[in-house]
């Protein structure tokens, strides 16, 4: 199987094209999965289809019911769904089952692998073995078949079971849509599709402001590395034409020219002037560059973060934090040394090489072909020797890292160490890595130990080589002495910028990559933005409506499930319900970091969408159940909302929030600085001063998150009395799990799978005895335990 | 005074003699309990997948409440161990990996094809850290769909097969 014709991979490239190919074809038909069938099942399924049947889905497996690796098929017409299972048999076994008789079908999610599984009224059977590779395609033709029963059971349509949850294949993008291949987990651009040319146009508009300054530093680069192989060509006259003939003069017992010295005077100057030229002009070049370099960062960087505070919640919901910020701060580094350095050292080194061949053709075109003979051997060398390396260097690296991940762990948990006497079993695991280390340490020396002299013995052939064509050349009188010498010196200057072109392919792939990256930020799109003709709406009055809004985060399961209620300005909501139930949606909905999918949200009878999203978001002020912090002083954080409060209003909302108290205590007072997410003051204190926060911003909306579940009880009876006063005159929507919180609502709304399940004051809940009394009288029996 | 408790009283394994396991008309596994109790379907989790594969095995109800811990498949009588074991050969599907033929990597990405105890096969990993390397040259591996692989001793491999490891782990 895996030498013959096709590999499993291909096949399975084929298999992810094949459907979108037919679907194609059918587009006048609706879209299904419909893979081609193999020869040896047509004949079979001659004798089992009727004359008008037509197949309408058809998908294969990759696994067996037996456990082996293998290709079964599920098949279904308008009439019936068809189940080949071959399970190391000849021929495959055949379920044929009428859709009429089929009650759900049901996809049943195990460790490794899945089973697609038919419930008939008196049975059911598994129909599909397929590893996790499949998911996503079987998640698709599920539908397509339930879809096919449906219309000949239209009557059940409506109430059957048959819709139920598939597996989320959009969420994770692990492989890319257009090629198929894996994306690896650092990027979240595939490097296969990234277009490279289109890229470096692009990036390249951001080194055409600066081409005042770029084009002269090319040029001075140009004329440097032309001037570099000049001092070479100086030697060589002075060999040739001084030295050797002095030689000559005095061996042969004649007076040296007397002009000689002035002449060796004036070539050595020139080469000392040569390097002083190179040196000089290298720093004024290196200077303009990394200006030019760090110019296009700061543009590129400024121009990445600005759009990134504009992109709405779920674009950072898709991608991880540390991923956003490596784009920000590796990447756009990555892309400054392409554009400044890697652009312009591709030039320069390829022209040190035209210019260094050119002489030495024009010099001794025979002996320049020898000269360029071992140098693909070093290079071939250099690389087979990197690449070993970096394996080998790369081993010692996690062996550092295994020393640094025990230190990590023990040195914290130094008191359960010694609780439980395990110092022992500690100091033998740290030895064991540490001779690891030691391990790789040594590898790593058999290699690096060897190259040195392998690579100098590699040269040396180069040397001798030159030595013996060149010798023998001069002995022929063809060469002279200050040629050969002048080849020796090139030789040596060859290496370095051959093996800088050799790199940069993987150079330019990696600034590629980087490039999309970055652009991926700048290209996108804010799904939540203000329409052009939005509306301010500067003296709210807070009444929000929702009219059947329906949402979803993924498209797969409704987070919020059609849901209509209205509040009346001044009036606290609470929003009860299990974790998931859909609360901390509807608060996203409200604040609108998140639309509808269906549905309006209308405030003041405005739609909330038509109102600019800066008066709206002005007007609502958010306390959560971690609140979050910056790092600054008390007083910046609680002006965040307000920057040009006065010291008295921001002393005024610390006392509203009973803040202030414990503010004074400290002895840098208000100037306090909080420290990274205010880890230097405790989660009550926190709390008080993200309620103050929101005090000071007076907003017309306010919303409760859990403001209270993480404090202590007599804090909680504190920040319960600073709410109390914060929720006067405004709307507001508090969320809480201990229902004694929400003593102070006007009404409550119970949430169930995203709709409303109850709606009604706490009174009237109770009285009516469903699910809120339920939670409520499991609450007091709680209480009563907390309060003993 | 009173005595601390003896932990090893707090787990009861049900008694392999008075279980019965089956399976029914809806290919779903049956379970009677020594109380007499009959649940269906019941779903079996291994509380040690990688360690204790056929001991302790969780028995859950469909609400995924625990109706109980088989000590050891082995006691079971035959017929039920047979339905068990079949159940969690299903819900456990991790072959063994005995030969690496091929495996390329680029930009973090590697493609694998190797020859497992059930026939061959080719996957795709996104980084290294989806290799987990565990005593005595064990090694775990997760693929990009969520597919499982072990290696049950690196070590035991062709020589071919180690080097084409050797340069992941």
């Amino acid at each position: 199987m895996h030498s013959g014709g096709f590999s499993r991979r291909d096949m399975h490239r084929m298999a992810r094209s094949a459907g979108s190919r037919n679907n194609a074809r059918r587009s006048d038909l609706e879209m299904t999965t419909l893979e081609e069938v193999p020869e040896t099942l047509q004949g079979q399924l001659e004798d089992l289809l009727e004359s008008e049947e037509e197949i309408r889905v058809a998908i294969s497996t990759d696994l067996q019911f037996n456990g082996t690796y293998g290709t079964d098929w599920v098949l279904a017409t308008e009439k019936r769904l068809l189940a080949f299972n071959q399970n190391g048999a000849p021929t495959p076994e055949v379920r044929n089952i009428a859709l009429e008789a089929i009650d759900q079908i049901e996809i049943r999610e195990l460790h490794g692998n899945n089973y697609m599984k038919v419930r008939t009224s008196e049975g059911a059977f598994e129909v599909a073995r397929y590893s996790k590779r499949f998911a996503p395609k079987f998640a698709e033709a599920t539908p397509e078949i339930e879809a096919l029963i449906d219309k000949i059971k239209p009557e059940e349509a409506e109430t059957s079971k048959r819709h139920r949850k598939y597996v989320d294949a959009g969420k994770n993008k692990t492989r890319c849509e257009t090629c198929g291949r894996p994306i690896p987990r650092w990027s979240d651009v595939c490097p296969n599709c990234v277009e490279k040319g289109k890229l470096l146009v692009r990036l390249l508009r951001y080194a055409i402001p600066f081409w005042k300054v770029s084009v002269p530093a090319l040029l001075i680069m140009l004329v440097i590395r032309l001037v570099g192989v000049y001092p070479p060509i100086l030697s060589k006259t002075l060999i040739d034409d001084i030295l050797v003939p002095a030689t000559m003069a005095v061996t042969g017992g004649q007076p040296v020219d007397s002009g000689a010295f002035g002449q060796l005077l004036t070539i050595v100057l020139m080469m000392v002037g040569a390097h002083v030229f190179t040196a000089v002009f290298s720093a004024v070049r290196g200077y303009m560059m990394t200006w030019v370099g760090q110019r296009i960062t700061l543009t590129l960087r400024n121009d990445a973060f600005q759009h990134m505070s504009v992109l709405s919640l779920d674009f950072y919901q898709q991608r991880e934090t540390g991923n956003l910020m490596s784009r920000i701060t590796q990447d756009v580094g990555r892309l400054r040394d392409f554009i400044a350095e890697g652009l312009q050292d591709i030039i320069g080194d390829s022209m040190a090489l035209v210019y260094m061949c050119i002489i030495m053709f024009v010099i001794n075109w025979q002996l320049a072909l020898w000269v360029l003979i071992p140098i693909p051997l070093i290079i071939l060398f250099s690389f087979y020797f990197g690449h070993k390396m970096h394996k080998v260097f790369h081993v010692l690296w996690r062996r550092y890292a295994g020393i640094s991940t025990i230190l990590a762990s023990t040195i914290p948990g130094i008191r359960v160490v010694k609780a439980f006497t395990r110092e022992k079993y500690e100091v033998d695991r740290f030895q064991e890595q540490t001779y690891q280390v030691f391990d790789g340490e040594m590898n790593a020396a058999k290699l690096w130990t060897l190259y040195q002299p392998i690579m100098t013995f590699l040269t040396y052939i180069g040397t001798v080589l030159i030595w013996l064509v060149g010798g023998r050349q001069i002995l022929n009188g063809e060469l002279t002495l200050g040629e050969i010498t002048l080849f020796m010196t090139y030789m040596t200057q060859f290496l370095q910028p051959v093996r800088t072109l050799a790199q940069m392919n993987r150079r330019f792939l990696r600034a590629a990559t980087s490039a999309e990256r970055v652009f991926e930020i700048l290209d996108t799109a804010p799904s939540v933005a203000s329409r052009k003709d939005a509306i301010d709406l500067p003296n709210m009055r807070g009444q929000v409506e929702f009219r059947d809004v329906f949402f979803s985060y993924d498209s797969e399961k409704n987070a919020i499930n059609g849901v209509s209620f209205t509040t009346k300005p001044g009036e606290m909501i609470g929003l009860v319900g299990h974790s998931g139930a859909g609360k901390s949606t509807l608060i996203n909905l409200v604040t609108r970091f998140y639309d509808p999918s269906e549905g309006e949200i209308l405030i003041d009878g405005h739609d909330s969408r038509d109102i600019e999203l800066r008066s709206l978001r002005g007007q609502i002020g958010v306390v959560l159940q971690d609140p979050f912090l910056f790092e600054g002083t008390i007083a910046d954080n609680i002006g965040y909302g307000k920057p040009e409060a006065t010291r008295q209003e921001i002393i005024a909302a610390a006392k509203a929030a009973n803040a202030h108290d414990f503010i004074v205590k400290f002895p840098d007072g208000y100037d306090t600085t909080v420290g990274e997410r205010g880890a230097r003051v405790s989660g009550g204190e926190r709390q008080r001063i993200s309620i103050a926060r929101a005090i000071l911003k007076n907003p017309r909306i306010l919303i409760l998150d859990e403001a209270t579940s993480s404090v202590d009880t007599e804090t909680e009876s504190r920040i319960q009395e600073a709410l109390g006063r914060l929720i006067q005159g405004r709307t507001v929507f508090a969320i809480a799990h201990r229902l004694s919180t929400l003593k102070h609502a006007n009404r409550l709304v119970v949430l169930k799978e995203g709709t409303v399940d109850e709606i009604g004051t706490h009174e009237e809940l109770i009285a009516k005895g469903g699910t809120y009394a339920n939670l409520c009288e499991k609450q007091t029996e709680l209480s009563k335990i907390r309060a003993w | 005074m009173e005595q601390p408790i003896q932990i090893e009283d707090e787990v009861q394994f049900l008694d392999p003699e008075r279980l019965k396991i089956s399976r029914n008309q809806f290919a779903e596994l049956e379970a009677e309990l020594p109380d007499g109790s009959v649940h269906a379907p019941v779903e079996p989790v291994r509380t040690f997948p990688l360690t204790q594969p056929d001991q302790y095995i969780s028995l859950l109800d469909a609400h995924k409440n625990e109706l109980g811990l088989v000590e050891d498949i082995n006691q079971l009588k035959e017929a039920d161990r047979t339905i068990l074991a079949d159940e969690l050969e299903k819900c456990y599907f991790m072959p063994k990996i005995t030969k690496i033929h091929d495996l390329a990597g680029r930009f973090g990405v590697t493609e694998w094809d190797a020859e497992t105890e059930v026939g061959s096969v080719s996957f795709d990993l996104r980084s290294r850290n989806d290799i987990t390397s565990l005593d005595r040259g064990r090694i775990l591996i997760r693929d990009i769909d969520g597919n499982r692989y072990e290696i049950v001793n690196y070590h035991k491999l062709d020589p071919k097969s180690i080097t084409l490891l050797e340069t992941q782990i």
